[in-house]
């Protein structure tokens, strides 16, 4: 298990890096010069002067990229122009936010997607079958920030039960209770991504159902929902798990809009507002980090999958 | 009273919002300790047939619509499900076609052993284990306390099919019912599953249905022949009785099929055409098509299953009018 | 003419997807005669009527500039269908001939493939912003990005379906009797994939909607004056306590366009050819 973790940690390098060139050159793909780009519009002739010197930037492509690239992995991802500050720590005050906001959504998708998922594949055919599928197509359908607004017309502004936006941090005053903030955003993201996976536990438990194992598992006598979740659903799983990764990207572009339509201050609204603000620095350190992170969790997936299906060797 | 007594069984499919009759009028007994053979080509209900005795149709497009299965004194048609579940398993046992897909591939084979054993038994895991080791002895697996642990596809295809044998005998089932048990195996290692089967059976005394398509692998070992074609039960006779009193063309056909090994045969004689599709209506005998001895009223009126001596009951018109086919009729 | 009966009986027995289908059909009317149907120009704007409540003569309502918004719907269809289709075209012709390429020409396809990986790691709505960020506010570049976006697993997915076909009988005679490699490629693979681009066109139509729609909200998609059904909801989303039916309408118009054209791609993939049906995710 190890070693197939180091190997898999390895191979991730040569992706990396070529996704990391194309961070690099996204500031070169701007029209302008690259100096004034990343100080923005008020910088000085010796500011751009010093930059262009400490960056390379009069020196060829290569050079400048692995200047940058030797930067990036000291961790200095340039200075934000907007915020006169580091970005990395630009980007780490998004991280409380952003990181909770994940975590809430992904238990929401869990604790709704999997049981309406296992419901509607083992009640095939019928109405709660029709109910749950046609219901999670439709709100696969819906634009996020649209499903946000409405929560907050409803739950914020009408009932009063839930805060609209904002999010002080769990450390302020109120501690944990402070996570109410995330619980209309949460459910606006977890949404259409249950939907995804109600339907993909359905169709993949009704792919297993199909199986031989089944009717054996069924022969020995055992209870219908024995036979569901232990032969059935564990087995579907191992399809369900691999589409996590693909969860976690849709989640990701998600909350960009989320965090914008509740004035969250994560991650994804920096990219928003970095991106109106010309604040190519910072665009350019949070894509590279949330690649970084994709390619983190593409590799826990595959490390999820290869332990949930024995089939796969780690060798 | 028999083990088990089948009685007018009748099996349908539902095809958008009809139920078409696949398997119809199929009555048989089996004593303990005996093994009946149900022979026939695929698509003739004998998988169905084990299906329903077994109580798997369920979940499917399949309906038991009609007759009675009772089983050691048991209406079993009559039982709750529950009740129904706690003979699977345990008082009765099945073994499937394809041991290559038979097995959950996410679960060792002892754990798969285990979830049997302690379905119908009051055991704890560690006797459940120490039983699933014995049980994969008894079957002949080699080195059984490491295998154990194996999952099924580090296994070959004649292993993983002595594992569903284990699994299926894990309680001391009365009746196992094996559906193709050995169609799917390497023509060397069928016969050995064949052989376990069977001496496994001297040992605890369970009944066996045995189902093939096979007639050779039939008369190897069955005591008794039910031979089905299109749903329903063209001959039936104790084994010796029907290899040497043929009766119906259908029986003769499947018998001249099989390749002689002593010959040098260049073709085999297999029975022209194919078993008609459900849908196709036959108002006639539904073999008559494929008959080579098929006359007139065989394509309108459909005959009746009667006994041409004891015990051996024959669905044909002619039943002994006609000359004796096949290769194995010889100059009876 | 055959074409069309095969594609309507897919329809037989899903009311669902026929009700998609219908509404399609209805936004696609709506978009072509939008200048004959909308009773007001989309533009025009009237400080007296300024959110008047749905009623006569404005359907719908007026927004905040005071404009119709039932016009502004009829030519958001417009957006729509572009948008939708552009974006099919572009991801269909370029992700589709990167991964056919790729699966035919092993040496290309290991460079393509890559190419292609590096491009997925970048989550789909990042990457559309990040391209928008480098791009002007227009019609033709909102197409552009997301019809590049999709391209990725396009190409994926016509990667994987190439690479099965390739090893097909019908290739190898082909192949035997002289067929260039073009020939191969579009007369021999591509018309049998035909049908798994179509179920992989109508999903890319349907995520298309959703993220232009986001792309409008975030101020990252189409120029502000242009009535898209993204920009009426992006712009009016303050006023939703005031005049929720604002939002309302064209939300309502977005999640049916979506929701139609994701019950007809389920439809078409349930009625694939089981060898291509895993290779599309749509929904």
């Amino acid at each position: 298990m190890f070693v197939y973790t180091f190997n898999r940690l390895l191979a991730l390098i040569p992706t990396l890096l070529a996704a990391s060139i194309l961070v690099f050159l996204f500031i070169h793909l701007i029209p302008g010069d690259p100096a004034s780009i990343l100080l923005g519009d008020t910088a000085t002739p010796e500011e751009i002067a010093e930059l262009t010197r400490a960056m390379g930037l009069d020196k060829p492509l290569w050079t400048q990229y692995f200047i940058w690239l030797s930067n990036v992995v000291q961790g200095d991802l340039g200075t934000s122009v907007f915020f006169r500050e580091p970005v990395l720590a630009v980007i780490a005050s998004g991280a409380e936010t952003s990181i909770l906001l994940a975590c809430m959504t992904m238990m929401w998708i869990i604790v709704l997607g999997i049981p309406i998922g296992i419901l509607a594949a083992t009640r095939h055919g019928t109405w709660a079958d029709q109910l749950a599928s046609g219901g999670a197509m439709l709100f696969a359908s819906v634009p996020t920030f649209w499903l946000g607004l409405y929560l907050i017309l409803i739950f914020a502004v009408g009932l009063g039960w839930f805060p609209s936006s904002g999010f002080p941090s769990i450390t302020d005053e109120g501690g944990v209770f402070n996570l109410r903030y995330l619980m209309l955003p949460s459910l606006t993201l977890a949404a259409p991504n249950a939907a995804l996976i109600i339907r993909l536990v359905r169709a993949s438990m009704l792919d297993v159902a199909r199986e031989d194992h089944v009717r054996t598992a069924r022969a020995k006598g055992l209870h219908p929902a024995r036979v569901a979740i232990k032969h059935i659903f564990r087995n579907a799983l191992i399809a369900v798990a691999a589409a996590f990764g693909f969860t976690f990207a849709a989640l990701v572009s998600e909350a960009v809009v989320t965090e914008t339509v509740f004035s969250l201050p994560g991650i994804g609204r920096l990219v928003v507002q970095s991106i109106l603000r010309r604040d190519y620095p910072v665009i350019q350190g949070v894509i590279l980090i949330i690649v970084i992170f994709y390619m983190l969790i593409n590799l826990l997936v595959d490390l999820a999958y290869a332990r949930l299906d024995p089939r796969v060797s780690l060798s | 009273m028999a083990l088990l007594e089948v009685r007018d069984l009748e099996v349908g499919v539902a095809i958008g919002g009809k139920v078409l009759p696949v398997v119809q009028g199929i009555s048989f007994d089996v004593e303990e300790n005996q093994t009946l053979g149900i022979v026939g080509e695929s698509g003739c209900g004998k998988s169905l047939t084990s299906l329903a005795i077994m109580g798997l149709l369920e979940g499917s497009m399949l309906r038991l619509t009609g007759g009675s299965i009772s089983f050691n004194g048991q209406d079993l048609l009559a039982l709750s499900p529950r009740a129904r579940r706690a003979i699977m398993g345990d008082q009765m046992a099945m073994i499937f076609q394809e041991p290559m897909t038979s097995l959950n591939p996410v679960y060792r084979i002892g754990d798969q052993i285990i979830e049997s054993l302690r379905q119908h038994r009051s055991m704890s895991q560690r006797q459940a284990r120490a039983r699933a080791i014995e049980l994969l002895d008894l079957v002949r697996i080699p080195d059984p306390e490491r295998r154990v642990d194996s999952y099924p596809h580090q296994l070959s295809g004649g292993q993983r099919q002595r594992v569903m044998i284990a699994m299926a005998l894990a309680c001391g089932p009365k009746l196992l019912i094996a559906d193709e048990p050995t169609t799917a195996l390497d023509v060397t290692v069928q016969k050995e599953v064949l052989d376990l089967m069977l001496d496994l059976q001297k040992r605890t005394g369970t009944a066996i249905i045995l189902i093939s398509h096979d007639l050779g692998v039939i008369s190897e070992t069955c005591d008794k022949v039910v031979v089905m074609y299109r749903g329903k039960i063209v001959e039936s006779a104790k084994t010796a009785t029907l290899f040497s009193n043929m009766s119906h063309p259908y029986t003769q056909g499947l018998l001249a099929s099989i390749p002689v090994v002593d010959h040098d045969v260049e073709w085999l004689n297999a029975i022209p055409g194919r078993v008609p599709l459900i849908d196709e209506v036959l108002p006639g005998c539904a073999f008559h098509p494929r008959c080579s001895f098929a006359q007139a009223s065989c394509a309108t009126s459909p005959p009746s299953a009667d006994y041409v001596s004891d015990d051996h009951l024959v669905r044909c018109h002619f039943p002994n009018d006609r000359p004796s086919g096949g290769e194995a009729g010889g100059d009876a | 003419m055959s074409a069309i009966t095969s594609f309507l009986a897919i329809f037989r027995g899903r009311r669902l997807a026929t009700f998609g289908l219908i509404w399609l059909l209805i936004v696609v009317v709506a978009a072509v005669a939008a200048p004959l149907l909308a009773p007001f120009d989309p533009l025009d704007f009237d400080p007296m009527v300024r959110l008047s409540e749905p009623g006569w003569p404005y359907i719908f309502g007026t927004d905040h500039f005071g404009r119709d918004s039932l016009s502004r719907a009829l030519f958001g269809a417009r957006m729509a269908v572009l948008i939708g289709l552009g974006s099919v075209l572009v991801a269909l012709s370029t992700g589709g001939l990167i991964g056919m390429l790729s699966a035919y020409s092993t040496r290309l396809g290991h460079v393509l493939m890559r190419l292609v990986d590096v491009l997925m790691a970048f989550p789909a709505l990042l990457l559309a912003l990040v391209l928008m960020a480098l791009l002007e506010r227009s019609v033709l570049n909102t197409i552009i990005v997301i019809g590049v976006v999709y391209a990725t697993t396009t190409a994926r997915i016509l990667f994987g379906l190439t690479l099965k076909l390739k090893n097909e009988v019908f290739v190898d005679a082909a192949t035997c009797s002289g067929a260039g490699h073009a020939s191969i490629l579009f007369r021999h693979i591509l018309p049998n994939l035909i049908s798994p681009l179509l179920v992989q066109a109508s999903f890319i139509f349907a995520f298309s909607q959703l993220q232009a729609a986001a792309l409008d909200f975030l101020g990252l998609g189409l120029p502000p004056e242009v009535p898209s059904w993204g920009n009426m909801l992006s712009e009016e989303r303050i006023y939703i306590t005031r005049a929720p039916w604002l939002l309302i309408f064209p939300g309502a118009l977005i999640i049916l366009s979506v929701f139609s054209m994701n019950l007809i791609g389920d439809a078409m993939r349930d009625s694939l050819d089981p060898r291509f049906k895993d290779d599309i995710a749509g929904v």
